[in-house]
């Protein structure tokens, strides 16, 4: 009791802040064998022959393995469970490489640093082919070679997501003001501070145990077992404490190399990629080309859009096929808009695969939706935030895709609220200043899912029970991100029990224990997982509390449990006294295990508002005020929910000015592979934030919570480059706006027909 | 870690207050010997190149990117890292107000964090927040967004100030 909505600090955090939690590569291990990866340095290429003599002379090099000695068996990193009908078009070292960075070999050695100058050893010779660099030249291709045989497997587009709702043609007839607008978004990086990490070795059953910082162990067991070909039941999967994923770790990329040498050699492995190879060699936000045209009435209403987005996924299918139809149902759930025609397609390139990247295509969409949306207000002169609560979905709205029930939709709310917070009328009205630094503000909304419902079966498996000492141990494939969702859906479980969070024995995600989870994915953890888990503690609270009757000789609906105590009227019995007195008589200590499957999918809402301040002589653009409104339906720890947008922020101003992957249209290679050539937003730059929950409950959530943790970032990059097109008057539109491109459009709009001191 | 190797050779070093002979090789990292040699793991090596901070120690009681000292150059230095910040088995008051202010997430960049505002409040007792967030310019963290470790800072900047002056000392934890 008293746990929904306190702003308890992380369970795992005493050890966090003293560095005593051993991540992946912390924990001692005698015996550990290191692997480097030899990278490939081609956008394309052939490996025509590799000689590893050099590197097997070295001292500590216990062997080497590429193409020609690895399973070659297809799979593809983004599958979730096994069997599951996705292109299986990577291998673990290709014979044709695919881009910079693609995996041509991997040395194992006593130590990495043994390891990884060997790997510089390794002789490679290769044959060149043509890439493909450009969103045009791989619509007019059939794809990059997938063997060494040479036949094209695929053809570009991967896959597409197509809607036909309304009348789009007679919305743009009836319409006062049409605008069309076009929009890129770079590739991005998802900069977790823990590169990715993994260990593996032999179990005494024979089996390979896999210690992986991810995001669903089940999904690192099936991606695994489809790479060696080998029986999933051969593989036990242990989720270990990780730092940063937002998604970059959704996909195992180490995972069935490092299984594979401890299965080849019975050694204990480890392997860890260096920052640079991070960079290049794992996984991105996918870039996206938008176009949207915007009908609007007279009076705001929107009445058609026409949206045409061409998804660049990069290199290897991964879940990048899924993503035209992603951006659909976000783009479908913010708006009524009575017609909608939209044409998506994700295409391969010879670039650096993509992948999940904190709201799965959201924020792209949303970039294309949001900025287009403020032009388009801009030209039929409206006031953006009128403009959107015009149009923005209410309570109980069905999107036109899916045909689900959006559930307590309050993105009016955050708009109202939000506008009225931070001053908007006025500050949106106060001029931007004439001088070298301009000031503007700007507004974005967005939604996103709650989960998976309907594309997969949504469910989750918690199992409690009373513990001899009184505690309650919770058993569920959870996978805390670091997040702090361990504390949150601790904070459930002890409402319930009437118990304290240290009464909650958590345990983290691992195959052999828990039962089958999606794992931490589509913002899934607290709206899901956190609902079986409720739905668990109140069934072991009925069990606790028929137990403590007999032992209190008191009627079971008598019974509350509060303080750890189980109490009936004047009659209290603490539950480690009662777990000592079932236990006497020979009965088993209370247990429940409950599936949850969920059946709705409703929407989490937001309005961001963002102040900017432009220095028209050098394109640096700094946030100066930033207020973030949030739909949460119920916050079960407002510490944690506010620290999830702070840190969604911070990510999205870095989308909107800072951060591209930037690979070179010519050759292929990554230019923003450092932190000092892949800039974010740091302290300094970043502003102070503030944040306003709307808390209006949505029925199907645990204690009424929504999801929040990929809504965070998804308003935040259309914001910003609103706010700066305030401060312009100006219409950026291709992300990031790097001082090159704010000066370039100060210069464009100078040299304008009509403009001041234009020829 | 790679390229050109010395001869390894016996280096002093004074961590966390303790004299300590390591064997080790002029080329090789502080951040790599404190992590392998002395399994000193709550440093992290996020990205060798001085950019993220994870690795940041004090060095005679200054923040340094511990990747980019070579541990020959810290023979003769006092060197503090995360596990000798407070007494173990528990917090500081720096990293107490860390966790309770909510500026602890995944935590893998925390420990570099808390070295470098230690450093800080032992430079300047009194900061500001735009001078906290100048202190933390070298630290990424890709998690909390900063407002939460500036409050945290500056919160404990106040109760260190009072400690300092007032008859009430406000308890660390």
């Amino acid at each position: 009791m008293g746990q929904v909505g306190a702003r308890a600090s992380l369970i795992d955090g005493a050890v966090k802040v003293s560095g005593r939690l051993h991540f992946t590569s912390d924990g001692p291990m005698p015996g550990l064998a290191h692997g480097a990866l030899l990278l490939s340095p081609h956008a394309h290429a052939r490996i025509v022959s590799l000689d590893a003599g050099a590197a097997l002379a070295q001292p500590g090099v216990i062997g080497v393995w590429w193409h020609e000695n690895t399973p070659q068996n297809g799979y593809n990193s983004a599958i979730w469970v096994e069997d599951q009908q996705l292109l299986a078009d990577e291998r673990m070292f290709p014979p044709v490489l695919r881009h910079v960075g693609d995996r041509v070999a991997v040395v194992l050695a006593e130590t990495a640093a043994q390891a990884r100058a060997a790997a510089l050893l390794l002789d490679v010779r290769y044959q060149q082919l043509p890439p493909i660099l450009s969103h045009a030249a791989a619509l007019a291709h059939l794809g990059p070679t997938t063997d060494a045989g040479g036949a094209p497997s695929f053809r570009n587009p991967v896959q597409t997501a197509e809607l036909d709702h309304g009348d789009v043609e007679a919305g743009l007839a009836a319409a006062a003001h049409v605008s069309r607008i076009r929009v890129r978004t770079p590739r991005s990086h998802h900069c977790a501070i823990e590169t990715h990490a993994c260990r593996a070795w032999p179990e005494a059953d024979g089996r390979i145990a896999i210690l992986s910082p991810c995001q669903s162990v089940f999904a690192v067991q099936a991606v695994v077992a489809q790479a060696l070909g080998i029986g999933a039941e051969r593989l036990h999967v242990i989720k270990a404490p990780i730092g940063g994923s937002f998604g970059g770790k959704a996909e195992p990329i180490l995972d069935p190399v490092c299984a594979f040498l401890a299965l080849q050699t019975g050694r204990a492995v480890q392997m860890e990629l260096s920052r640079h190879e991070t960079f290049i060699a794992t996984r991105t936000r996918s870039a996206i080309d938008g176009q949207m045209t915007i009908a609007l009435a007279a009076d705001g209403r929107i009445l058609a859009r026409d949206v045409d987005v061409t998804v660049d996924i990069g290199a290897y299918c991964t879940g990048g096929g899924y993503l035209p139809g992603s951006m659909l149902q976000r783009m479908v759930r913010l708006y009524a808009v009575p017609a909608e025609r939209y044409r998506g397609r994700a295409i391969y390139t010879n670039t650096l695969p993509s992948g999940a990247f904190r709201g799965y295509g959201s924020p792209q969409i949303h970039a294309l939706g949001e900025i287009a949306l403020d032009l388009a207000a801009r030209d039929a002169d409206f006031d953006p935030v009128a403009l959107r609560l015009r149009n923005v979905v209410g309570p109980g709205a069905i999107d036109p895709w899916q045909h689900l029930d959006l559930g307590n939709a309050r993105g009016g709310d955050c708009l109202r609220r939000g506008a009225a917070a931070f001053g908007w009328e006025a500050r949106r009205a106060a001029p931007a200043g004439q001088g070298r630094f301009r000031r503007g503000v700007g507004v974005a909304a967005a939604t996103h899912i709650n989960g998976c419902f309907p594309g997969e079966d949504e469910a989750t498996t918690a199992t409690l029970g009373l513990m001899p000492d009184g505690r309650v141990s919770l058993i569920c494939a959870l996978h805390d991100l670091g997040c702090g969702s361990d504390t949150t859906i601790a904070q459930i479980a002890a409402e319930v029990l009437g118990l304290q969070l240290p009464d909650i024995a958590v345990t983290t995600a691992d195959t052999d224990t828990c039962h089958y989870d999606l794992g931490t994915r589509a913002s899934r953890m607290t709206y899901i997982v956190g609902e079986a888990v409720r739905q668990t503690a109140e069934a072991l609270a009925t069990d606790l509390r028929g137990a403590a009757a007999l032992a209190l000789n008191a009627a079971p609906d008598t019974v509350i449990l509060a303080d750890g105590r189980a109490v009936a009227e004047d009659h209290a019995i603490a539950l480690a006294d009662l777990a000592r007195w079932l236990t006497g008589r020979g009965t088993a200590l209370p247990q429940a295990t409950r599936t949850h499957r969920a059946t709705a999918n409703p929407g989490s809402y937001a309005a961001h508002f963002a102040e900017v301040e432009v220095d028209t002589l050098t394109g640096r653009v700094q946030v100066t005020d930033y207020l973030a409104v949030h739909d949460v339906g119920r916050a079960i720890n407002p510490m944690l929910v506010e620290g999830q947008i702070h840190g969604g922020i911070q990510i999205g101003i870095g989308y909107a000015l800072y951060e591209d992957v930037a690979i070179d249209p010519r050759t292929g290679k990554v230019g923003g592979d450092s932190f000092a050539r892949y800039t974010i937003a740091n302290a300094p730059e970043m502003p102070s934030i503030r944040v306003l929950l709307v808390e209006e409950g949505e029925p199907t959530g645990p204690f009424g919570a929504k999801a929040l943790g990929e809504i965070a970032t998804i308003p935040v990059a259309p914001a910003v480059v609103n706010a700066v097109n305030h401060a312009l008057a100006a219409r950026l539109t291709d992300l990031p706006l790097s001082p090159e491109r704010v000066v370039q459009a100060l210069v464009d709009r100078a040299r304008a027909p009509g403009a001041p001191g234009a020829p | 870690m790679t390229g050109a190797r010395g001869t390894d050779a016996t280096l002093r070093l004074r961590v966390n207050g303790a004299a300590l002979d390591v064997r080790a090789n002029p080329f090789d990292r502080l951040s790599h010997i404190l992590r392998n040699d002395l399994q000193l793991t709550g440093l992290k090596e996020g990205c060798c190149e001085g950019e993220c901070g994870a690795c940041t120690v004090l060095m005679d009681g200054r923040p340094v990117a511990s990747c980019l000292v070579m541990g020959f150059q810290a023979e003769g230095a006092e060197i503090t890292t995360v596990e000798g910040i407070a007494p173990p088995g528990t917090l500081s008051g720096l990293q107490a107000a860390l966790l309770s202010l909510g500026a602890v997430q995944c935590g893998y960049c925390t420990p570099g964090i808390v070295m470098a505002a230690e450093g800080l409040l032992r430079a300047d007792p009194a900061p500001d927040h735009a001078a906290i967030r100048h202190a933390l310019a070298g630290n990424i963290c890709r998690c909390t967004g900063f407002d939460y470790i500036v409050e945290a800072v500056a919160a404990e900047a106040s109760r260190r100030a009072a400690l300092a002056t007032g008859p009430d000392p406000v308890p660390a934890c």
